[in-house]
């Protein structure tokens, strides 16, 4: 390992991270229904060979349950941050580029959106879009782009007032290729960076709002599904399925999130060379 | 809604400390005669839901007895009658009369006496209120003097003494729109406080002509089973309502009753194809795969409810075959026993094959899958109605779980099955869950659309029974007359799967009495005889 620098051995480390997290996804998605379904007769076993992880009070293996609820969490987290980060992406710009009135308008959404703690507001949007996974998509879609919104504003109007900005348009360049050529490369770091960083937001919002039911439906293997079912079963001494699907969300969480800062110190130019 | 009940549990929590705390210091005042009896005479009482009123006229009650009221006749363990306020009752020849003469020794908590025309008012009242008292039969009540009153109805109705073993009697002189709230009744109980989503305290009538109950002070608490589980492991609370999957857990100083009840768990099975109709409200109407007689047998047929029992609840149950299982009024014939090979051979008479090997069936282009639906949450209707879908694929016939709200269901169940629940301590729930004016009506007893010239006929003769005896041969009938009838092995609208039984943990020392068959309920059924509640030795008065 000697022969690598730092910057080689981050990068090993990402494509790891990456490769695992690709797995979980990939393998919950393989996982046929049928081997979910369980049986009745299996109701309820502690951890053993055959179960790694349990059965649950319907007689379904929970780490089966677990793999598949993570590839349904997952799913909903890159999609719903996804488009978030492009309305981030979108909002931050035309906040910086369009005029006075408009960057006023936006950051004043902006505050407003992020004064509603985010649970209620997708408890509420979720709701009224009649719950399931729509509702879930466009709640937390439509509450996570705001600091990333804001980021990206403040790095346009800083790039603007760049030197080399400022010779490009007295040459004569339009306003959108100095967005495509000037702009853009520079956001994207921020733009990846936010949007990782914002997908272990994403599925743990979409865990919260499924355990308090208003999320995804009873029937479909989701984290939270899985954890507020054990809820009912904690106090009769069922410990295996609130403990191991929990311990599996965190650590997949922790991972993602370590991936987003290992991205981040390999795009920031200020510690991408150390 | 789960937020709220992790809430509940929370709350649940602090409150019982805080109330033991109260008790605590209460034991101070009445600490004399405690030590001089040497036996506890309160419980603490955990049950699912609230009631929404006390007021008998409106449904409190309704299937058990008020408790804070009393009722002209009132249920034996065994489900037939004794007299309660009534000290004696006949019916006229034509059996469109009753005369009721009461007791002289009732009294109404503020000291007035119960006279016959209370039992007119709170009739009349009940009738007018259209509540889940269903009275359009009674013509009118009359006062015939102080102590008698006599009842005409427009037609012979056999059920009427279930029905007044319902209806508690409210007094006319302190009835007013909040009755509901701060009732005062005959009954071995009064209203001490109320408050709403915490808890009722009764305190015993001293002055009740059954004699003073035993148990002076009963507080009733709401919570959901697992925070009373939880609550009862800290050795809180005397008498707590659980569920089949909790019951297994031992607690020190506490056993576990098992209460047979009527509540059952089943399939509703809509009866007609899907033909584009709608019901008033544009729920759609009917089911492709359901509405074939062989697909509802099968199903029946392919069901092993023992087993289901065991595992699904615990033992907790036992197998259900109609909506009445060791009532007076069940037909035993409806019984069927568990036979795979027999439930293939109908769908393969009526050409349903698995000609694609997926392992459903399939015919003329239709493949025998539908989807049942439950109330999101209730995770024993889940647990039944997937342990039963597990089996029944074992016949070719896939049934897809799907939970979802009440809302939901009121528009869907004409055209899905749904894992639905019925169980009464009277027969005339057999008369609303068959009879072909209630079918594809919103109240949950007839979604299925089960309608029979045959079984009206039953229903009719059963009502205008004179005797229980002769009204029960009819309910039979309804079921299973030899050739037809609603059970299984008839038209199959239905079905049953179990019969759950009321899962409680009592204090060790404390007597719950000779229960009654529980009906449909969460929990409420438990107290309607708390007057025969006691401490049987001092063990139970530690705490």
């Amino acid at each position: 390992m000697r022969s690598l620098n730092r910057r080689k051995k981050l990068l090993l480390l990402t494509v790891g991270m990456g490769v695992v997290f690709f797995g979980i996804y990939g393998l919950g998605i393989l996982i046929p229904e049928e081997w979910v379904a369980g049986s009745f007769l299996s109701a309820r076993q502690p951890p053993s060979l055959a179960h790694p992880f349990g059965t649950d009070a319907l007689g379904r293996d929970l780490l089966l349950r677990t793999l598949k609820g993570l590839s349904v969490s997952t799913t909903v987290g890159l999609i719903a941050s996804g488009v978030s980060a492009v309305i981030a992406l979108l909002v931050g710009i035309a906040a910086a580029t369009g005029s006075r009135w408009m960057d006023g308008a936006i950051s004043w959404l902006i505050d407003l959106v992020m004064g509603v703690p985010h649970t209620i507001l997708i408890i509420l949007i979720s709701f009224a879009m009649g719950r399931g996974l729509k509702g879930l998509l466009v709640g937390i879609a439509a509450t996570h782009w705001c600091s990333l919104a804001r980021l990206i504003r403040g790095e346009v109007l800083q790039l603007r007032s760049q030197q080399y900005v400022a010779v490009s348009r007295k040459l004569g360049k339009s306003s959108g290729w100095i967005l495509i050529y000037h702009l853009l490369p520079h956001l994207l770091p921020q733009f990846f960076v936010g949007l990782v960083l914002m997908f272990p937001h994403a599925i743990l919002h979409e865990a919260a709002i499924s355990f308090l039911g208003f999320g995804l439906p009873p029937e479909q293997p989701a984290i939270g599904i899985i954890l507020s079912e054990s809820m009912g079963y904690l106090s009769a001494g069922l410990w295996w399925p609130a403990v191991l699907p929990g311990l599996t969300l965190v650590l997949l969480v922790l991972l993602v999130d370590n991936l987003g800062e290992q991205l981040q110190s390999l795009f920031d130019p200020s510690s991408a060379q150390e | 809604m789960k937020f709220w009940k992790f809430q509940k549990v929370f709350l649940a929590a602090l409150f019982l400390a805080a109330l033991l705390t109260a008790c605590g210091g209460r034991t101070g005042d009445e600490g004399d005669k405690e030590e001089q009896g040497g036996i506890r005479d309160s419980v603490v009482i955990a049950i699912g839901s609230e009631p929404e009123t006390l007021d008998p006229t409106k449904g409190w009650g309704h299937g058990n007895s008020p408790i804070v009221q009393s009722t002209l006749v009132r249920y034996t363990a065994d489900l037939t009658f004794e007299n309660d306020l009534a000290a004696t009752y006949q019916l006229s020849e034509d059996r469109l009369t009753w005369t009721f003469t009461l007791r002289e020794d009732a009294f109404f908590t503020d000291g007035e006496r119960v006279t016959a025309s209370d039992v007119v008012f709170t009739l009349e009242t009940a009738k007018a209120a259209r509540g889940s008292v269903d009275l359009t039969y009674m013509e009118e009540a009359v006062a015939l003097d102080e102590q008698t009153v006599a009842i005409s109805l427009s037609k012979p109705t056999s059920i009427f003494l279930n029905t007044l073993a319902s209806i508690g009697i409210v007094p006319e002189h302190a009835y007013s729109e909040d009755y509901g709230r701060n009732p005062i009744g005959s009954g071995p109980y009064q209203l001490a406080e109320w408050r709403p989503q915490e808890q009722i305290i009764f305190t015993a009538n001293e002055n009740y002509y059954g004699g003073a109950p035993a148990i002076k002070r009963v507080t009733v608490v709401f919570m959901s089973e697992d925070a009373a589980l939880a609550a009862v492991q800290a050795g809180e609370g005397d008498v707590a309502y659980s569920s089949a999957t909790l019951g297994k857990t031992l607690v020190k100083g506490y056993h576990v009753e098992a209460i047979p009840s009527a509540d059952n768990r089943g399939f509703t099975l809509p009866m007609a194809p899907d033909e584009g109709k709608t019901t008033e409200n544009g729920a759609p109407i009917g089911n492709d795969v359901t509405c074939h007689l062989e697909i509802r047998q099968a199903i029946a047929y392919a069901i092993d409810r023992q087993l289901v029992a065991d595992m699904v609840l615990n033992g907790f149950g036992r197998p259900a075959y109609s909506e009445n299982d060791g009532m007076p009024w069940n037909n035993p014939e409806v019984k069927i026993e568990t036979d795979l090979d027999y439930g293939r051979k109908l769908l393969a008479d009526a050409g349903w094959q698995d000609r694609d090997g997926d392992g459903i069936v399939e015919k003329d282009g239709v493949k025998a899958e539908f989807t049942c639906i439950y109330p999101a949450g209730d995770s024993v209707r889940q647990a039944v109605a997937m342990a039963a879908a597990e089996q029944v694929l074992a016949v070719g016939i896939k049934i897809h779980v799907e939970g979802v709200s009440w809302d939901e269901i009121t528009e869907r169940m004409f055209s899905h099955a749904v894992m639905m629940g019925w169980g009464s301590s009277s027969p005339n729930e057999t008369y609303y869950l068959y009879r072909s004016q209630g079918a594809l009506l919103d109240d949950f007893y007839n979604p299925e659309g089960y309608e029979s010239e045959v079984t009206d006929h039953y229903l009719q003769a059963a009502m205008e029974a004179s005797t229980a005896e002769e009204a029960n041969g009819c309910w039979q009938k309804v079921q299973w007359d030899g050739s037809v009838g609603t059970a299984m092995k008839g038209a199959c609208p239905w079905v049953w799967i179990v019969n759950l039984d009321h899962v409680t943990y009592v204090r060790d020392g404390l007597s719950i009495g000779e229960q009654p068959i529980h009906g449909h309920g969460h929990g409420l059924p438990l107290i309607q005889n708390l007057e025969e509640w006691s401490w049987e030795d001092q063990t139970g008065a530690e705490r």
